[in-house]
């Protein structure tokens, strides 16, 4: 019997999804590292969150 | 004590039980156990006063104190409060299993947990140093130093192996119908932000591992040291 890992490959869309998320925690892991109580909260990182990946793509996409 | 694991095993608990669980509940119960405490364990300042507690680990992990809520029995307890009061066994029994996941979870350290509190027996693996009573970031630059990095990193590994949890899709097709909460907050609240949110916890821990190994290893310098019960550098505590 052979084992085998599947892997489901995620589309292009998914790709782009994950892709603005890696920005939005790089930001937000410089500005931990800078500023380091930025990172003990959780109330902080989903502020953040909504900010990054929500409310300025939304605002973005009603401007463009 | 873990400080990204509570934020990731509720993400990999979904995955197995998916619709027999709620995720805010799961999240709260895994937050728990530390939630009235930790800003204690490590003190704060609030003007002229210095509040901290004379015996960190006894008050977080011990009896007399509050370890109390590491234990199984205060899971079983307050999920049948939730269920009770709030007539959900669903959110009564999510709030359990991340209860329970987060006091499991902290055995691992040379501290561990009263699980079976009445019983004041520690629990403990010793796989890594719990280093709370030596202030916040001494505990930090420890814990991402040794085995509990790595126990961190495994959900986030396995996270994103099951990327599929984090889709849009996912959410719409499991999360939202498995709680009556997300179609309450969707009222006000758009559904693109609500599928923020419930990745929100994901988003913190992960970014939170990154951040602190930077901090720890990159700006700090301080060793490694994943032998078992490490980093040896650091005072563990012990039952």
């Amino acid at each position: 019997m052979r084992l085998r890992l599947s892997f489901d490959r995620p589309s292009r869309r998914d790709l782009t999804v994950f892709a603005g998320y890696c920005v939005a925690s790089a930001v937000y892991i410089a500005i931990g590292v800078t500023w380091i109580d930025f990172l003990l909260s959780f109330w902080v990182g989903l502020g953040y969150l909504l900010l990054a990946a929500w409310l300025i793509p939304t605002l973005v996409r009603r401007l463009a | 004590m873990s400080w990204a694991a509570h934020d990731l095993e509720p993400y990999a608990i979904q995955k197995h039980m998916r619709l027999k669980v709620a995720f805010v509940p799961l999240l709260i119960g895994s937050y728990s156990p530390d939630l009235m405490t930790k800003w204690f364990v490590y003190g704060i300042h609030l003007g002229p006063w210095d509040l901290k507690a004379s015996n960190p680990e006894q008050f977080h992990r011990g009896w007399p104190g509050f370890g109390f809520t590491h234990s199984l029995l205060f899971g079983v307890v307050i999920g049948l409060i939730i269920w009770k009061v709030f007539g959900s066994k669903l959110w009564g029994v999510s709030f359990c299993i991340g209860q329970f996941a987060h006091a499991l979870t902290d055995t691992c350290d040379t501290l561990g947990t009263m699980l079976l509190f009445p019983w004041t027996y520690h629990f403990h693996v010793g796989a890594w140093a719990y280093a709370g009573q030596t202030g916040r970031m001494t505990d930090a630059a420890a814990y991402f130093s040794g085995l509990g990095s790595i126990w961190d990193l495994v959900f986030i590994v396995y996270g994103l192996y099951s990327w599929r949890i984090l889709t849009s899709q996912y959410f719409d097709e499991v999360i939202y119908r498995a709680d009556a909460f997300w179609p309450w907050l969707n009222r006000t609240v758009p559904r693109d932000a609500l599928v923020v949110i419930y990745r929100a916890a994901f988003f913190y821990g992960a970014s939170r591992w990154i951040a602190w190994t930077i901090w720890a290893h990159v700006i700090h310098n301080y060793p490694y040291d994943l032998s078992w019960g490490g980093p040896h550098w650091v005072p563990a505590a012990h039952p």
